[in-house]
């Protein structure tokens, strides 16, 4: 396959056409054009299918690459260089993320026509969402940080407009309102991080910062008297933390659930905020330069640990899946930051599979309970129980994606969590503080809380009796139906962790089934920096490739004799695995005490932990400080006091001072005005009444004599100018 | 072999046949007749240089500019004309003096 650009393009044209047609035209089509936005998002798919096969099948190569730039403008003035390339790059990692947005994508797409059907703003909601998706793919493709920042803008804007898709209610318009300013902040960071960049490097291209990196441009440099790459590195992260929702900024994705389900499923799980995640595995040697790892580790264990706590004694559904997405996101950059790179990215991949699904899964479970007395939908646990009889189908894919996200062994969870976890352990074990440890021991409780917070939410959905009978008894007994629940059944079939490790015992190796060859640990690698000093770029339009890749010898090499350090991490791999499998069957083990067979009293153990159940209810009290502390006295105060300044010293002395100078000003104008402009008006006046005279004579009316007097104007001109 | 000068005089002579038409004749018609003439002149020159001179296309593309423009404006000038007849009766240039006032 020739990557030229027609075959890499339409995977984000197709979505961006959809999105242009159905903004425009939509409503106006049979359908209100959803089939346009599934058959784009489809047709992407196939593109993308297209790009895996050839990229991890065919080359097979962690070399492999492709990477396309075109000029998109060039200001450079003498020495002054300012010129901005733009272009694509693909290589493994691209080409796994492409496909698992569009196929994530298009199962969404199609279970949203069997969720909105019957909404007032039907075809918009494709609009946004085709746009979205579009953005996303175009951002995956991006060989550079700022268009990979402009489609990051683009995300959240769509992001804005999905959560604030009711807008009729007030609380999905404060929820869109806060989702935009609270990553706002985040992106702030990123663009100062890009500035930097460009500052240091001359270049955003995601290449030439690796091949800055390995020849040490960033040497002795440094931004407001911290050495450049840290400040870059905290940058940068920064906008993962904006984007992935980590701590402290996480307080928007909880809110993000007003929005209806399956946006929530693309956008609050499967891909957006793993955008975040996804740009600090591409800067990983950044982030590592930077020497901030330790932070990021503390970060998203401190994430994943305090998301968890607060997803236990949620009663929203939606609630319980927001915070463990927060959770599961805080797993992956915790990944990243103790180093565990191929796992946090294969997390990203298998956590966006199953959330998807867990979240179609609870909108199928709230499209079908209705609350007859308000005419909307129900959403609280509570009211809900026993379901498990009238929507076997659904069960049957939410407890799938349950037991993968819990990390059950043979699920996909397991595979890649478990790695993620026992390379923490190991950092832990390695780090020379000892309180490093912290990390993977949250981690692991986490793993527990998770098991225990995802069986609860089950059992309290689909099994025991159930607690409200009206809205139980209205819900109709599910019939296969290809729209609501094929998307559950392919999304959960994917949650097997076979499909992901090829063995069922397999830790991680991910083989292609038919070919049989493993790629997910050879191909899926920390970039070495040294390695991208001499890679070439070829111009947009052209299709061949830099030069011929042979099919690679990468193998996992032969355990000969282990060193320490490698008998420590095969040590660590071990604890950590069956640690890990422990904890989960705890969790469930628990979660089962409490709320099948009922031998533990949920509200006991409420009240035996009230205090801290109460700071669980305000989630922290992260919303009351930003809320009432940080913009109620600190940002009105700023306010009020800049108000202040405008109004009494501003106004009084600068505005009112000026009162005195402008009359004196204007008495020295008047003056001139009367004496000299006058005169001057006068003259042109008489000027003009002398010309009036000659020329009215010169008015005769008749045509031909204006053609002479063109004519020999325009001789005369060209007489002149020629002598 | 056709020189470029034999195509310089010929436009030369096209454009002062066009030129004594429009300031000769009082008819509209006729005056409409010399425009064209002269254009044709210009399209003429255009095509000659970029025969002989720069070799390339865009004489040709111009000259082809000029017969469209010549068309549209032709159009637009004996629409006028019928106009000027309907109003006046008559297609004498004289007649036509609104500009004076």
């Amino acid at each position: 396959m020739d990557y030229s650009f027609w075959n890499i393009a339409p995977i984000i044209l197709f979505p961006l056409g959809a999105f242009v047609i159905n903004a425009f035209v939509g409503c106006k089509l049979y359908r209100k054009g959803d089939f346009i936005s599934v058959g784009a998002i489809f047709a992407s798919f196939l593109y993308a299918l297209r790009i895996f096969k050839d990229v991890i099948v065919d080359q097979h190569s962690k070399d492999f690459y492709v990477h396309k730039v075109f000029t998109w403008f060039d200001l450079s003035v003498g020495d002054f260089p300012f010129k901005i390339d733009m272009g694509f790059y693909i290589d493994s990692m691209t080409a796994t993320m492409l496909l698992m947005v569009t196929g994530v994508a298009t199962l969404i797409h199609l279970f949203s026509t069997f969720y909105m059907a019957g909404d007032a703003k039907y075809g918009k909601f494709f609009v946004f969402l085709s746009l979205f998706t579009s953005a996303m793919l175009a951002l995956v493709l991006s060989d550079n940080l700022l268009s990979i920042f402009i489609f990051w803008e683009l995300m959240g804007f769509c992001s804005y407009s999905l959560i604030g898709f009711y807008v009729e209610k007030e609380a999905a318009g404060n929820a869109s309102i806060k989702a935009f300013m609270t990553t706002r902040v985040g992106d702030v960071l990123f663009l100062l991080g890009i500035l930097a960049i460009y500052n240091i490097v001359g270049s955003i291209s995601i290449v030439d910062i690796y091949s800055a990196l390995a020849m040490g441009s960033f040497e002795g440099q440094s931004v407001i008297g911290v050495s450049a790459l840290t400040f870059i590195a905290v940058c940068l992260f920064g906008g993962t933390i904006g984007k992935s929702a980590q701590f402290p900024l996480q307080v928007w994705l909880p809110d993000a659930m007003m929005g209806p389900t399956p946006c929530s499923a693309l956008i609050h799980a499967a891909t957006m905020v793993a955008a975040g995640v996804y740009l600090s595995l591409r800067m990983y040697p950044v982030m590592v330069a930077g020497g901030i790892t330790d932070f990021i580790a503390l970060i998203g264990v401190i994430t994943a640990f305090g998301a968890a706590t607060i997803a236990l004694i949620q009663t929203d559904i939606k609630a319980v899946l927001a915070f463990s997405t927060i959770s599961q996101l805080g797993y992956m950059v915790m990944g990243i930051g103790v180093g565990a790179y191929n796992p946090s990215f294969m997390h990203l991949i298998t956590h966006a599979v199953f959330k998807a699904c867990l979240f179609l899964a609870a909108g199928s479970v709230i499209h079908s309970l209705h609350d007859h007395h308000t005419h909307g939908h129900v959403q609280e646990m509570p009211r809900m129980g026993g379901l498990r009889k009238k929507m076997p189908y659904t069960f049957l894919a939410m407890l799938c994606c349950t037991l993968a996200i819990s990390g059950v062994p043979l699920f996909s969870g397991f595979v890649s969590k478990d790695r993620i976890l026992g390379d923490a352990l190991y950092f832990g074990m390695v780090h020379p503080h000892k309180w490093m440890m912290i990390v993977p021991v949250l981690g692991f409780i986490t793993a527990g809380l998770t098991a225990f917070y995802m069986f609860r939410m089950l059992f309290l959905t689909f099994f025991g009796a159930p607690r409200d009978e009206e809205v139980y008894n209205h819900c109709h007994k599910e019939h296969f139906s290809f729209t609501q629940n094929f998307p559950l059944l392919l999304l959960s079939l994917f949650t097997l962790g076979v499909v992901y490790s090829g063995s069922l015992t397999g830790l991680g190796k991910i083989n292609i089934p038919v070919v049989g060859k493993e790629w997910f640990s050879t191909l899926i690698t920390m970039p070495k920096v040294e390695d991208f000093t001499q890679r070439e770029k070829v111009k947009m339009m052209d299709s061949h490739l830099p030069e011929k890749f042979e099919t690679s010898h990468y193998h996992v090499h032969e355990a000969s004799e282990m060193t320490h350090e490698e008998h420590v991490l095969h040590k660590a791999h071990s604890i950590g695995a069956i640690t890990s499998i422990i904890i989960a069957f705890l969790g469930i083990f628990f979660a089962y005490l409490m709320y099948i067979s009922k031998g533990l009293n949920p509200a006991k153990w409420e009240s035996a932990f009230s205090c801290w159940n109460k700071a669980l209810k305000e989630r922290y009290y992260f919303d009351h400080f930003y809320e009432k502390i940080l913009i109620g006295k600190g940002l009105h105060g700023f306010n009020n006091a800049l108000a202040w300044f405008d109004l009494n010293v501003y106004d009084r002395y600068v505005i009112d001072g000026w009162e005195i100078i402008a009359k004196k000003i204007y008495l020295g104008l008047s003056w001139f005005d009367m004496k000299i402009v006058d005169a001057i008006v006068d003259l042109s006046g008489t000027i003009i009444r002398f010309f009036n005279v000659t020329l009215r004579t010169m008015q005769t009316g008749r045509i031909q004599f204006y053609f002479v007097v063109l004519f020999l104007a325009l001789s005369g001109y060209m007489l002149l100018t020629r002598i | 072999m056709v020189s470029l000068s034999s195509f310089l005089f010929l436009s030369f002579v096209l454009f002062l046949t066009g030129l004594m038409l429009v300031l000769g004749r009082k008819s509209i018609i006729f005056v409409l007749i010399g425009l064209e003439l002269i254009l044709n002149a210009a399209a003429l020159n255009f095509v000659a240089y970029s025969r002989f001179v720069t070799e390339k296309l865009d004489g040709h593309l111009f000259a082809l500019f000029i017969i469209v423009i010549a068309a549209a404006e032709a159009a637009v000038a004996l629409a006028l004309a019928i106009r000027f007849y309907q109003l006046k009766e008559t297609t004498h240039l004289d007649e036509l003096s609104e500009l004076k006032h």
